[in-house]
């Protein structure tokens, strides 16, 4: 008898008419380490996502330090949504977070498909460990490296396109330019880490269905669009459905580090709104108001992809 | 014997009883402030010598340092207050109006009347920013950004330095158009660069143009924000031009404070400024750092005349932006205004400003000598106004720039603002900074005041003219 067959008598012989209270007292006994080993997580959860949940109710209150906090009801909401320059930060934010899901979710995919199809194990692992280094860096370097590349005066790039006679561009005060560097050092920050997962999961595809593959006289490309692709879908519509609740996170550390007087108007987002005027001045309240409308926000988001991607592909986040 | 057993007990009550206060626990009072830590061994000796110092004078404390991050310290002191941790003396950089809002911080008004030290230890800005805010103590001269040059490029220049608006101007082109640093490519090199925005440049220059202070008296009499006045017009259309000529560095919007010095030292600008004495300091070690052959010391450049009058820009007196503040919760204000007289006394200020004897300096006799690690050291507390160290080791550069203070001392009319108008000063301070760098890079021309001046109303100026003349017609 195999051991997954023991543990399904196991649970059959505490089932029955056991009384439910004994029946989880004997699982706990049965497989306390199992239980001990979720426990650090279980706690991690309980601590820093769900507890804090109550505290929310700060956007609804004047928050005091001396208690007790003053209930104030939509007041900071009001607040919020009365500032025109929260409505350009809202739209900088979908702008920006929209260009990250077309442009950067792609490419960790097409990296770990195009890795899957290196030959040479030593360049694969070459290709990886360049592509993986940057993840290690800080936006404050990675910042520092892409303001001093693009800059007009003597940037590596306005000196590339110099030599083809184009004229100098401020990337980092130049109209729109600013969110697509920000989409650019995105993928060059994050593409070769994701694709780690991807990789990962293309590792688990049954090899057999290449092999049948082969048989029928697929070429490389037919195993890739016709195999592969299927095969890491359900980790695709995972990753993406988990992607757009964070949707309305455009990532302030990334951010706060681009930002500047000019370019302001195109890439402050709602995190970076929140920090200046919310946590710099002690604005706690109204921080939170503006947490909790990303919070439901990104609720809505994360229940809306899950149901499409259930019904456009069968699988979902549950 | 019972006698004799009851008068032994009474006397060895009564000798217990005196003999406590020599027995008693120190007063313990908890310190946060930012660069002061329990794991930094300097830190640490240095509160163990106050506490003896104090100790002998009668008053015996226990300060305990409260450890913060000194990276993101304004953001990580707002959390820890908020879920209820409140020290007894809390160093702020930033967020105190909310927790003076809510009576958590002491009037220090009152303390300070009797504290002698103390009191003598103030700047005149501390004197007005005490009056309008009462709840924040920072008794260090005012910053104020002032223009610094290589003493050897001043030479090889072999011009005056200048002392007008236009002469500023001229000697701009003249740095530009020299090949100072060498590389046989004049005019690479510009007059001046800032960083982050036009503030430093504000500083000398504000008054120059006659922009006497945040708020000024329209052609109608009415107050509105400088801003949006003509003589800002004239500054910015100044400024532009600089940058145009490529004479002002149009790449300080994307330049922080590293970047700014690296294009100083490395000869890619021939000016930039710098907040205070120490920080000009700073700047002179880290060029002769930077070329360690030549021994190179900074000039500060003098103050400009101009069309409408000389100056540094007017200090805001609304209230210190940063500072030491006694909580009103705490059981043991008396000893925490005890401490802060006795580092504005000359005792606490040697300790403070000095440093270690045999450390930061040695003493031979009534001969100090300053070493090599007064460097990185910092006061911790005050630099009061009234303390005269045993020596001077500040360039004449920073000791010039601090004369410069104190002649051109100014108060300025701004105010603290209520939390209502946080969004509008956000957003008329965004349109403001992406407006003069559209004039000073030639995406906008002078042309465009009119648009700027109705977009900044827009977004919040308006309001803020309108709260600005309740608050200064009275």
């Amino acid at each position: 008898m195999s051991s997954v067959e023991q543990n399904a008598t196991a649970i059959a012989s505490v089932s029955g008419n056991v009384p439910i209270s004994r029946r989880v007292a004997n699982g706990i006994r049965r497989w306390w380490p199992y239980y001990v080993m979720l426990a650090p997580g279980l706690l991690f959860f309980l601590i820093w996502h769900y507890f804090p949940i109550w505290e929310a109710k700060m956007a609804f209150e004047q928050v005091r330090i001396i208690p007790p906090n003053l209930w104030v009801g939509l007041k900071h909401f009001q607040t919020l949504f009365a500032s025109p320059v929260f409505y350009q930060v809202l739209a900088n934010t979908l702008i920006i977070s929209t260009l990250k899901i077309l442009f950067v979710f792609p490419v960790p995919i097409i990296v770990a498909l195009l890795l899957n199809e290196v030959r040479s194990g030593k360049l694969r692992k070459f290709v990886q460990s360049a592509i993986y280094l940057p993840h290690f860096l800080s936006w404050v370097v990675i910042a520092g490296i892409f303001i001093a590349i693009l800059s007009p005066s003597d940037g590596a790039v306005n000196q590339i396109t110099g030599l083809f006679g184009i004229k100098p561009t401020a990337f980092m005060t130049d109209g729109n330019s600013s969110r697509w560097v920000l989409v650019f050092s995105e993928i060059w920050r994050s593409a070769g880490w994701d694709s780690l997962l991807y990789l990962a999961a293309i590792i688990g595809i049954d090899q057999s269905l290449y092999e049948a593959a082969e048989l029928d006289g697929a070429n490389r490309w037919q195993k890739v669009w016709h195999v592969t692709i299927p095969g890491i879908v359900p980790t695709i519509a995972t990753l993406f459905i988990l992607n757009m609740g964070m949707f309305l996170s455009a990532d302030l550390n990334q951010v706060i580090n681009f930002l500047n007087d000019v370019n302001r108007g195109q890439i402050d987002i709602l995190d970076t709104y929140v920090y200046r005027i919310g946590l710099r001045t002690g604005e706690y309240s109204l921080a939170t108001a503006a947490g909790l409308f990303k919070a439901v926000f990104g609720m809505i988001l994360i229940l809306s992809a899950h149901f499409v991607s259930k019904r456009l592909t069968g699988k979902g986040v549950w | 014997m019972l006698k004799k057993l009851l008068l032994t007990t009474t006397a060895l009550a009564l000798s217990l009883s005196l003999a406590a206060p020599a027995f008693a626990d120190p007063t313990v009072i908890r310190l946060v402030s930012k660069d002061l830590l329990s794991t930094n061994p300097p830190d640490v000796a240095h509160i163990e010598r106050i506490e003896a110092a104090l100790k002998a004078q009668g008053t015996d404390l226990d300060i305990q340092i409260v450890d913060l991050p000194s990276s993101g310290y304004a953001d990580a002191l707002g959390v820890m207050l908020l879920s209820g941790d409140i020290p007894d003396l809390i160093y702020f950089q930033g967020g105190d109006a909310k927790m003076a809002d809510q009576g958590i911080l002491e009037d220090l008004n009152p303390w300070i009347e009797k504290s002698p030290n103390l009191k003598a230890a103030l700047w005149p800005h501390n004197v007005e920013r005490l009056k309008n805010y009462p709840y924040l103590l920072y008794v260090y001269p005012p910053r104020a950004p002032q223009p610094v040059i290589r003493k050897d490029w001043l030479d090889k220049l072999g011009i005056a330095a200048p002392t007008t608006v236009d002469e500023y101007e001229a000697f701009f082109k003249a740095i530009h158009d020299a090949d100072l640093d060498g590389d046989g490519t004049p005019g690479n090199t510009f007059g001046v660069t800032t960083a982050d925005n036009t503030n430093e440049l504000d500083s000398i220059f504000n008054q120059a143009f006659g922009i006497t202070g945040t708020w000024m008296k329209d052609a109608a009499g009415e107050w509105v924000n400088s801003r949006i006045t003509d003589q800002e017009k004239a500054k910015l259309t100044w400024y532009a031009k600089l940058g145009a000529e490529g004479l002002y560095d149009k790449e300080y919007v994307t330049s922080k404070f590293d970047v700014k010095e690296d294009k100083f030292y490395t000869g890619k600008a021939g000016v930039i400024f710098g907040s205070s004495a120490e920080v000009i300091d700073i700047y002179g070690g880290k060029m002769r750092q930077a070329h360690p052959d030549a021994n190179i010391e900074l000039a500060l450049l003098p103050i400009p005349s101009g069309p409408g009058g000389q100056g540094l820009s007017a200090t805001d007196v609304s209230k210190e932006s940063r500072g030491f503040a006694i909580a009103t919760t705490s059981q043991h204000k008396e000893e925490v205004a005890k401490l802060l007289d006795f580092m504005a006394s000359t005792e606490g200020q040697m300790m403070d400003r000095m440093g270690f004897e045999g450390e930061e300096y040695t003493k031979s006799g009534d001969t100090y000598t300053i070493t090599d690690k007064m460097s990185t050291w910092y006061a911790r507390f005050f630099a009061a106004a009234n303390f005269v160290p045993p020596v001077e080791w500040k360039s004449a550069a920073a000791q010039e720039s601090l004369k410069n203070i104190t002649t051109w001392f100014k108060p300025d009319n701004a105010f603290v603002w209520p939390s209502d108008y946080a969004a509008d000063l956000d957003a008329t301070e965004n349109v403001y900074r992406a407006w003069v760098y559209k004039f000073i890079s030639g995406e906008a021309s002078m042309d465009q005041w009119d648009a700027f001046v109705a977009e900044w109303k827009a977004a919040g100026g308006d309001r803020l003219n309108e709260y600005a003349r309740t608050k200064l017609n009275g």
